[in-house]
């Protein structure tokens, strides 16, 4: 099981002070939060990718390039990665030159992008938005696979004798996740590659993200890439801490209150009980963690949401702390504890290399 | 058969006008499917006690509190009444945001009775120029009656409100028709998600 934290790269007002980090601050301090990912023990660090204020990461590749060089074990992932207004061609091309640099360590999670305006500014339409997330993953998943494309579309221009360069790393591409919270279309298409499925389980009660993970197990299965329970699922989460509930509750009220994406909505209490937002001591994170398993099954990865509404740096590294020492290791002691022999772990490249030489000698064997 | 009939009222005050017509609409209707042969299980929701939910609903698409039951219960019925009090010559704020959070094509077929009260008869209109294009945008299937009460149609005008209840008695046996023919509920694209290469239709590969 793989433990991670994900970023959106909002530059948001701290309600307490007041004060708002310049974008400069805010970059360096999601480099920061990355490395700090790494110190505690974490497996992960994922960021989004937005092209409006008052997020920063428009340029995830630049950054995580940036995180690799600074970094040894972790891996590099996205949250996510816009399938819908970036040429497939490009992304093929950043995410392998970054899953070289990085020596293996890259994976990347596909999304739409649900800000309608982004999309003209792109050359495209919200209304396309899953068909272009499928034609052009389409594109992508050939152009790492076969060393000279031919390919004709819809949203793009042809392609003729092309080759994308850098070829992925010992020829084994980044292992995709497909990210959703709505769309049965996207828990398909995730099926039907044998990609894995990512649900940011952060506004939506279980009841709702359980259909769709449901739906990405049994069509995995269906499309013969293994059971159900053996299908790559990945959840997101969102916690604050802190060793007494009641402190956690009280430090993180006004970011909560104020943040843009949750003020004026439901209260603190009624969104901790609808929703997986844990507000409280480790403990209670670690239950309310092992309780997705309850809901979902046995799954792969998870992703908390740490850094955003306002909250400062020293927090965000405190909490970090927190997870490293006092969270993930019970957790994964837990997960490993009652995790079946045939659910795999999430691919890493050295286990899908591993596969395909495995692979490769069966086939020289018959 | 039982017919799910679900009541959604948006009256304000308690008791309030908008409750009463609702109240005799779905006795009426209830009424109606019996002549028809047919039971009804009728659920009736005061927007009022809803108001917080819904605004929660709209701003972080949280589902709270009663709220997702009332939502599940719409998305199963077989018919509904939807009756709203005239605020600034249109539905009322409430009413429009409760229909707001029913997710897209919910509506689809279902047959919808469109009621309205007001305090003056000039507002009568309403129900062709805000609730019936509403509704016709959701793919509901309006019910050709609509019943709109002024504050005369409570009995004081001439006719004593025997206008009132011909119209809801009306109302309530063309609802009870659409009902007992509603087409069954789409397929859960959950349940039977669209195969890949069907998605891949049209599309480069």
């Amino acid at each position: 099981m793989q433990f991670g934290i994900f970023s959106v790269s909002d530059v948001t007002p701290d309600p307490t002070t007041g004060r708002t980090p310049t974008e400069g601050e805010r970059i360096r301090a999601m480099v920061r939060i990355a490395l700090k990912a790494e110190e505690v023990g974490l497996d992960v660090f994922a960021t989004g990718e937005h092209h409006n204020p008052p997020f920063v990461a428009s340029s995830p590749t630049t950054m995580l390039g940036y995180v690799a060089a600074r970094t040894e074990k972790l891996i590099l992932s996205t949250s996510t990665t816009l399938i819908t207004t970036n040429d497939p061609v490009k992304i093929a091309e950043d995410f392998a030159m970054l899953q070289h640099l990085a020596e293996g360590r890259v994976d990347l999670m596909m999304g739409r992008g649900n800000t309608g305006p982004v999309y003209p500014w792109f050359g495209q339409d919200i209304r396309q938005g899953i068909p272009l997330a499928l034609e052009n993953y389409n594109l992508l998943h050939r152009l790492w696979r076969e060393d000279v494309v031919d390919w004709e579309g819809k949203f793009r221009t042809p392609l003729q004798g092309f080759t994308s360069t850098p070829r992925p790393l010992d020829g084994v591409p980044p292992f995709v996740w497909h990210g959703s919270i709505r769309s049965p279309e996207i828990a398909e298409q995730a099926a039907y590659y044998g990609d894995g499925f990512f649900h940011n389980n952060i506004f939506w009660p279980a009841t709702h993200t359980k259909k769709l993970i449901s739906l990405y197990r049994r069509r995995f299965e269906h499309y013969g890439h293994g059971k159900a329970d053996q299908a790559i699922v990945g959840l997101g989460g969102q916690v604050f801490m802190r060793k007494n509930s009641q402190d956690a509750v009280r430090e993180f009220r006004p970011y909560f209150d104020n943040a843009p994406v949750y003020g004026g909505g439901p209260s603190l209490e009624e969104f901790t009980r609808e929703t997986p937002l844990t507000v409280g001591s480790p403990q209670e994170v670690i239950d309310r963690t092992l309780g997705f398993r309850e809901s979902f099954g046995d799954y792969q990865r998870q992703l908390f949401l740490m850094d955003h509404a306002g909250l400062p740096l020293k927090t965000v590294l405190e909490q970090l702390d927190l997870l490293g020492e006092e969270v993930v290791p019970v957790l994964r002691r837990e997960f490993a504890a009652k995790k079946p022999a045939h659910v795999p772990d999430a691919p890493t490249h050295t286990s899908l290399l591993a596969e395909r030489e495995r692979a490769t000698t069966n086939t020289e064997a018959q | 058969m039982t017919r799910k009939l679900v009541t959604v009222t948006a009256g304000l005050s308690n008791p309030s006008s908008t409750r009463l017509l609702a109240d005799r609409l779905t006795a009426a209707a209830e009424e109606a499917l019996a002549d028809r042969g047919e039971k009804a299980e009728v659920r009736v929701v005061e927007l009022r006690e809803l108001a917080h939910d819904i605004m929660n609903a709209m701003t972080t698409r949280v589902p709270t509190g009663e709220l997702p039951g009332v939502l599940e219960d719409v998305a199963g019925a077989d018919g509904i009444i939807a009756v709203t009090p005239v605020f600034n010559a249109s539905y009322s704020g409430l009413f429009k945001s409760f229909f707001d959070v029913v997710e897209s094509g919910v509506l689809d077929g279902k047959p919808v009775l469109v009621a309205a009260t007001g305090g003056s008869p000039r507002h009568s209109l309403v129900l062709e120029h805000a609730l019936r294009p509403m509704f016709s945008y959701t793919r509901s299937v309006v019910v050709p009656t609509g019943v709109y009460a002024a504050s005369e149609d409570w009995g004081v005008g001439e006719g004593g409100g025997r206008e009132l209840s011909e119209r809801i008695a009306r109302a309530a046996r063309q609802l009870a028709l659409l009902a007992t023919e509603s087409a069954p509920a789409a397929a859960d694209p959950y349940e039977e998600p669209t195969p890949f290469a069907d998605l891949m239709s049209g599309l480069g590969t």
